[in-house]
């Protein structure tokens, strides 16, 4: 029987990381998106989305390029590439940014619990039942994952696309106006903002290893980048001709209201916003996911652990303590907002930046060596 | 040390009764052969596996005869050289092993001066014939049930698979029942690595008594703690057959009429055999049905209680009030209330069971309309819990395995609870749970929720027989259990794909 016939192969399709990533980013770019364009750019929010895309373009070919380079998983390559010392670095800020991610996931997903699903529930007992599942999830590895993603996926799109359609109607297209007004300013605070919610495409690093195809990951995030995008466009279109932009800074999470405000022609239920809540909960939990798993993968690798399950135990209880205090404690909302813009953007670009730079010295002088030792002889 | 069976039959006589001491049921017969009767032979059967007394019109009868023609001198070499003539088997060589051979319901033969005892085949045990199958019941389709008799089970596949690729493989179980086990397969579609892994596992055990097939699912189930099969079952040669031409693995276990397939998936579980003698509209109509009937049937309560008691902005106006109305007076907590009719129903439903045929129809009639209805007058529930507790058992009867319908039965208690006491919020995380346990879950290297993930496995070919079955035209690959290479079933020839170009 080949490898591939077995449910535990470790290996997952390119369809499968594809509707992950799908999921993993527009969870959260659409819920928090809209109300920061909002503040900032109004309809040229719109404009961000499509510089952010293109960052996350740029990302994934930089992604793409040390990729080529990789004749294993990544933390090997970086070994190879950069040395221990540096590698190691690096993958304590891939662990530092995971971490914060599920926790942040987390923090989002307990939120829109309490807002829309429990408002009488506590953060503790929520968080620590989602951390449950989530832990539940990483257990068996990622196939199991990335299965529950693959099939939710049109259960979750196809309502979302249904909604979107029948609140067209009350889209006012002159709120979609003015257009080009926003300061460059304004536009770069925006666009780096979904550069930030692009940042988990970095989990692709990780994945060579487990994919059936690993030489089409780069692609496959490409594809999962416009799909988002696409949706992110959609929808906010739709959220500033239906609110404008006014009406919509005041929303805590405009499209969930825009959800409850959608009528069903001949509608039974009389507000849809709780059970279009699922779209949202299923992404961000797979999120919260995403950040444990590959927070546990860094970290089992920094450790070199085997087969205890002792990294992925840590990882969920950092990423509870970290939603925790950001439910608690509204400055570390602003830290970690900081912490994105200046550390965890920046730095991803400069890592894959500067390992492709190793790389480059690295065969140069291999060659360099090479010819020597040919004209040696 | 097993004991040797030799040419002196008194010997063979002592070994074998002090083996059989006790053993009233078991019939031993010393009877004179040869011309001159001055030979003995020795034939032992349990009392009721041999037709008559006289044997005259038997195998054993005219083998006697024939034996009552020869000199003494030539029948052990005339019994040595005709074995073939009245046994099935090869003569054994100890004792032991003709015992065991006895107790498969044959005869034993021992002859003076021959050292092997012949088994001998007659009526067997006794067995029903083939009967209907009770449960899997189809609109289309053929009748046949299996039943208790392996042989006969083995007949009935057989019968709808004639082809000499079909395989018979026997083992036994149990140290003390030596309970048959047959895989049944094709051995060029089936992959030969779950063969082996399913031979593996049923050698991983020893136990000292199989008397049905579900104790062997049991012991070579890898998930012990999941509510979900993970062997299919099923009472129908056409559904086993079917699943034999899929590349699958059909276990039969030798007094249990039900027979297990492997591997298995969630999508297995909802087809019927119906659903490939209709037409396609029609089964893909019931099998969507199916499909939301398995959901409902786990998670219907659960959403009812999430709507009533957290979720109220979701029902329009004029249906919450008169929820609201028909629970007016009823003195518990709508969890309390669906509790006590969810449970309700399960005592009918296993009252109903147990008791014969036609007290188990007055048990539903009794406990459906006269006890439903007292309750509702007397205001223990209100009438709205007993349209969804019926609704819900109707979405579980629509399930077509039994042993899966009751993976959902089980779960909603579950999603009772959670959506009881958390709302919508407690269903997801059920749903959320359920979905992370399924996509963990496999039976035999195939996904438990194949096709719906993993499609790439098989070209995305097997998603054309999901919730939708697509016309048979379009279902010319063998499901993923097939070994890569022999996955094509449909073939047209040249002549016919012209007619349906030109159509």
């Amino acid at each position: 029987m080949t490898d591939e016939m077995f449910a535990d192969n470790l290996k997952i399709s390119l369809r499968q990381i594809r509707r992950l990533f799908v999921l993993d980013i527009f969870g959260m770019s659409s819920l928090l998106l809209p109300g920061i364009f909002s503040a900032m750019t109004g309809a040229d929010g719109l404009f961000c989305l499509l510089i952010g895309m293109a960052g996350g373009i740029v990302l994934l070919w930089l992604v793409a390029a040390n990729m080529k380079y990789m004749e294993d998983d990544y933390y090997g390559y970086m070994k190879d590439t950069a040395g221990q010392i540096v590698s190691d670095v690096f993958m304590v800020f891939y662990f530092l940014y995971f971490v914060t991610l599920s926790g942040y996931a987390l923090y989002e997903l307990t939120t829109l619990t309490l807002g829309w699903l429990l408002p009488e529930g506590s953060f503790d007992g929520i968080a620590v039942l989602l951390i449950f599942l989530a832990v539940y999830a990483c257990l068996r590895g990622i196939e199991g994952r990335a299965r529950v993603y693959e099939i939710i996926f049109w259960f979750l799109g196809v309502p979302l696309i249904l909604m979107l359609v029948l609140a067209i109607p009350d889209v006012n297209s002159s709120y979609w106006t003015p257009i080009v007004a926003s300061q460059g300013e304004q536009l770069f605070r925006g666009s780096t903002s979904v550069m930030i919610f692009l940042l988990p495409f970095n989990a692709l690093l990780f994945l060579r290893p487990f994919c059936t195809k690993p030489e089409k990951l780069a692609v496959c995030g490409q594809q999962a980048l416009l799909v988002v995008t696409a949706l992110n466009v959609v929808i906010y279109l739709i959220l500033l001709g239906v609110f404008g932009q006014n009406s919509m800074g005041v929303l805590k999470r405009p499209v969930l209201t825009l959800m409850g405000m959608v009528n069903l022609p001949g509608g039974f239920f009389t507000r849809q916003d709780v059970l279009m809540t699922a779209v949202w909960f299923f992404a961000l939990f797979a999120l919260l996911n995403t950040g444990i798993f590959q927070g546990t993968l860094v970290l089992r690798e920094l450790c070199h652990e085997t087969k205890k399950n002792f990294s992925l135990y840590v990882v969920a209880a950092l990423a509870f303590f970290m939603g925790k205090g950001l439910f608690e404690h509204r400055f570390l909302g602003e830290i970690y907002d900081i912490y994105q813009n200046c550390i965890a953007l920046p730095g991803m670009y400069l890592i894959l930046l500067a390992l492709l730079l190793f790389y480059q010295i690295r065969t140069g002088r291999k060659a360099g060596k090479g010819a020597t030792m040919n004209v040696e002889e | 040390m097993p004991i040797q069976i030799t040419p002196d039959l008194q010997e063979n006589i002592k070994n074998f009764e002090e083996l059989f001491s006790d053993c009233e049921d078991i019939k031993k017969r010393r009877i004179k052969v040869g011309k001159n009767l001055k030979s003995e032979c020795y034939i032992v059967y349990i009392e009721v596996t041999v037709s008559s007394v006289d044997w005259k019109d038997s195998a054993i009868g005219k083998f006697l005869g024939t034996l009552r023609t020869l000199p003494e001198t030539q029948l052990a070499d005339y019994v040595r050289e005709n074995v073939a003539d009245v046994s099935d088997a090869n003569p054994f060589e100890t004792l032991e092993d003709a015992a065991q051979g006895m107790l498969t319901g044959d005869a034993l033969f021992f002859l003076d001066g021959y050292n092997r005892a012949l088994k001998i085949p007659d009526k067997g045990y006794p067995g029903r014939g083939v009967y209907e199958a009770e449960s899997e019941k189809v609109i289309r389709g053929s009748n046949e049930g299996f039943s208790e008799s392996i042989k006969l089970n083995t007949a009935l596949i057989r019968k709808r698979l004639r082809s000499p690729h079909v395989k018979v493989k026997e083992t036994f179980v149990g140290r003390r029942t030596n309970t048959n086990v047959d895989l049944v397969y094709i051995k060029d579609l089936i992959h030969p690595e779950i063969l082996k892994k399913i031979e593996e596992r049923l050698n991983e055990f020893e136990i000292d008594g199989a008397l049905d097939s579900g104790i062997i699912e049991q012991l070579t189930e890898k998930r012990k703690f999941s509510p979900f099969p993970q062997f299919q079952t099923t009472q129908r040669p056409d559904r086993a057959a079917m699943a034999i031409l899929e590349g699958r693995i059909v276990l039969l276990s030798d007094n249990s009429p039900v027979a297990l397939i492997l591997p298995t998936t969630y999508n297995s579980f909802i087809q019927t055999s119906d659903d490939y003698y209709s037409r396609w509209e029609i089964a893909s109509f019931t099998r969507t049905l199916r499909y939301v009937a398995s959901f409902l049937a786990m998670v219907f309560p659960g959403l009812y209680l999430a709507m009533t008691n957290f979720h109220t902005q979701l029902l329009p106006t004029d249906l919450l009030l008169s929820l609201a109305a028909s629970r007016q007076g009823v003195p518990f907590p709508a969890m309390v209330e669906i509790l006590i009719m969810e449970i309700a129903f399960e005592l009918l439903r296993e009252a109903g069971v147990r008791l014969p045929g036609a007290n188990g129809n007055t048990i539903g009639i009794v406990g459906g309309l006269i006890i439903g209805q007292a309750a509702v007058d007397a205001n223990i529930v209100s009438p709205i819990v007993v349209i969804v507790v019926a609704l819900t058992a109707l979405c579980s009867f629509a399930v077509p395995n039994e042993e899966f319908a009751t993976a959902f039965r089980i779960l909603k208690f579950v999603f009772i609870f959670l959506c009881g006491l958390l709302g919508f919020f407690g269903f997801l995380v059920g749903l959320l749970a359920v979905l992370i346990h399924l996509s963990h879950l496999e039976s035999f290297g195939i996904p438990y929720l194949t096709p719906f993930v993993g499609a790439d496995l098989s070209g995305y070919q097997d998603e054309r027989d999901t919730f939708l079955r697509l016309p048979l035209d379009f279902l010319k690959k063998r499901p993923v259990y097939t070994r890569q290479g022999a996955r094509t079933r449909l073939k047209f020839n040249r002549e016919n794909e012209k007619n349906q170009e030109g159509k």
